[in-house]
């Protein structure tokens, strides 16, 4: 018996994979091949078509994973609990993957490639913090505590959030002149287009990895469940409500 | 039992504790004194380099310190159940969190004052005029530290391998503490202006308002069997 | 189970296809001509790009109005440039960059007609590679996984939770 979110984002979930493939595409036609190189970097102002969208959907991820928590902590919903760890992980990836692209971007712009850029040190904490959340999910053993305790971490995080980037940004703007800000990138239609479609499919690929990765922890926890590991009937519980 | 009451009793009842025993402050200490000592093995320094460095070498053994100090605040409950006896008895979670809090904020800060003199002393600080300051900036630190730190205490112990995830989880939320601590300090150490560090005090007063509202909500979830 | 394979092959085929057309385009827009392969060959009107550095000593001409002359080096050979097109920015002396122009045989003299920026698109493809190898290898080991669960909770015939009894009661 499979719970009935689980089986409609079975019957709906190729229509958000569909769109972020397809969004994906038309940003991958118009930032590789469409559009001009920047006048200054070349084709390295390539980059930025992928980094830029990663970094968006990190931030996008980790508030779904912000409001889940909430809403567990309310709720106790073990399915949201589910949500709320494959959040985590995928927000992990995606933050991963800004900060390699910005290191990537940053050798042949700046030369380094690390800097103490503030938004780079404020990706890093959020990585740091990530790897934190699920480092804490492997360590408990009772699951109702685990959704409590990792709910708990993830909303002193969110709120922590913006205060660590506020206090990196005044720490490095006290140390060194912000060089960098803007990149030398003026926005315009030939940079919005692919910016604009990378970002709706990042969002989308987030959405649909979202759901595959919550379907994935269900279904396991599920068939744990019918070979009787699961002492907790609360998923079955909460289903049939 | 009525909320300040709780509070109290809680204090009264750690710093007893440690009256009695002496663990927590004197691992504290020693631990600390052994942080100075590698630092000032790993830094050969003069006056400018120990300038420069101060603020953070401070930081960085009070920030270890502290973290000892909170750890064990609650794994000394796991002796005869004592951790049951908080979850179960009819007092305010709350009212446990805020008496913790102000338990550890004692023990870290009473720990500071006694080092700081040893830090003058080993790295040939100038005696700073703006003691007052100075001591209101490891006041609001301290508080940041053991408002976010305890709640992460009491989460920690519950879970396995707490004396490597204490740490892991409490450092990057407390970047921002860390960061304002140290360049308020280094602030006066080189005796600017109170205008030129100004901000970092008011985001550490942010900080702990902040994290002691935060975590007095979530703790209850926290020691809740 | 093999249509997903079938799906997965179809996918991984497309973007193989579209990586291999995308690196062609690049290449013939970007790809430069060795610089000791220029003396000696036929001329043609075919452009192409060479890369090097202008030799230091060498320019003169009129660099703000797009006319100039001067020798490109890289390594060990050296060929003389006469630049005419737009005027351009990042001509100086000592400065690496790259020429777009064909090779005038009678002359000897490579007629350059534009500068261009180094490519460095390597860096492009590390990001691009990296991100999306990522990303697509997670996706696919997910949604393996979410199908070979599907298929045995369908196929098991283990304990079935009371919750069928549950919802019939609502």
């Amino acid at each position: 018996m499979i719970n009935r979110f689980i089986r409609y984002i079975q019957r709906y979930k190729g229509w958000f994979g569909g769109g972020a493939a397809l969004c994906l595409l038309i940003g991958l036609y118009t930032g590789l091949l469409a559009s001009p190189p920047d006048y200054y970097q070349g084709e390295v102002v390539r980059i930025m078509y992928v980094h830029v969208p990663l970094a968006h959907t990190s931030l996008l991820a980790y508030s779904v994973l912000f409001g889940g928590s909430i809403w567990y902590l309310w709720k106790r919903d073990p399915l949201v609990d589910n949500m709320c760890q494959a959040a985590a992980t995928i927000t992990a990836m995606f933050t991963g993957l800004a900060l390699v692209t910005g290191s990537i971007w940053a050798k042949p712009t700046w030369n380094t490639w690390w800097t103490w850029d503030p938004r780079l040190v404020s990706f890093a904490v959020l990585l740091l913090i990530l790897a934190g959340y699920m480092m804490l999910r492997r360590l408990v053993d009772d699951p109702d505590r685990e959704g409590k305790y990792a709910a708990v971490l993830a909303i002193v995080g969110g709120v922590d959030l913006p205060i660590i980037k506020f206090s990196v940004e005044w720490w490095r703007t006290l140390h060194q002149p912000m060089s960098f800000s803007t990149r030398g990138v003026s926005i315009s239609d030939d940079l919005l287009v692919p910016l604009l479609f990378m970002s709706a499919g990042c969002w989308l690929l987030f959405a649909y990895m979202l759901m595959i990765r919550t379907q994935m922890l269900y279904l396991t926890e599920l068939l744990q469940a019918k070979k009787g590991r699961l002492l907790s009937q609360t998923h079955f519980s909460q289903s049939a409500q | 039992m009525p909320f300040f009451k709780t509070i109290r009793w809680i204090v009264w009842k750690d710093l007893v504790c440690e009256l009695r025993s002496r663990e927590t402050i004197s691992s504290m200490l020693f631990f600390a004194l052994i942080v100075i000592l590698v630092f000032s093995f790993s830094f050969s320094m003069d006056q400018d380099a120990a300038r420069q460095l101060i603020a953070g070498i401070i930081w960085v053994s009070f920030t270890f310190t502290g973290i000892i100090g909170l750890g064990k605040s609650f794994s000394s409950e796991l002796q005869n159940d004592c951790l049951e006896a908080l979850q179960i008895s009819p007092i305010p979670k709350g009212a446990v969190y805020l008496g913790k809090v102000l338990a550890n904020f004692l023990f870290m800060l009473s720990v500071e004052i006694l080092l700081f003199p040893l830090f003058i002393l080993f790295f040939n600080l100038d005696v700073v005029e703006e003691l007052g300051i100075l001591l209101l900036v490891f006041l609001l630190a301290t508080l940041g530290l053991s408002a976010v730190g305890t709640l992460f205490s009491a989460l920690t112990v519950q879970i396995r391998a707490r004396e490597v995830m204490l740490p892991v989880l409490l450092l990057p939320l407390a970047v921002p503490v860390m960061i304002a601590a140290v360049e308020a300090t280094r602030g006066t150490l080189n005796g600017d202006p109170y205008a030129f560090y100004s901000q970092w005090i008011q985001l550490l007063v942010v900080f702990d308002i902040i994290f002691t509202v935060v975590s007095f909500w979530l703790f209850e979830l926290i020691l809740d069997s | 189970m093999n249509w997903f394979y079938a799906r997965w092959g179809l996918i991984g085929g497309v973007a193989l296809l579209l990586t291999i057309l995308t690196y062609q385009d690049y290449h013939t827009r970007l790809s430069t001509v060795p610089l000791q392969t220029m003396p000696g060959s036929s001329s043609s009107s075919k452009l192409v790009r060479i890369q090097g550095m202008v030799k230091s000593g060498t320019l003169s001409g009129d660099v703000e109005g797009g006319q100039a002359t001067f020798e490109f080096t890289e390594g060990p050979v050296t060929i003389p440039v006469v630049y005419q097109g737009p005027p351009p920015e990042n001509l100086r002396e000592l400065k690496v960059l790259v020429l777009v122009g064909h090779w005038d045989a009678q002359t000897n003299v490579f007629q350059a007609q534009d500068t261009a920026l180094l490519n460095n698109y390597g860096y492009v493809a590390a990001a691009y590679g990296v991100s999306f190898l990522a990303l697509v290898w997670m996706l696919f080991a997910m949604s393996q996984r979410v199908m070979v669960l599907f298929k045995e909770i369908k196929e098991s015939k283990l304990y079935e939770p009371e919750v069928d009894s549950l919802a019939k009661k609502q």
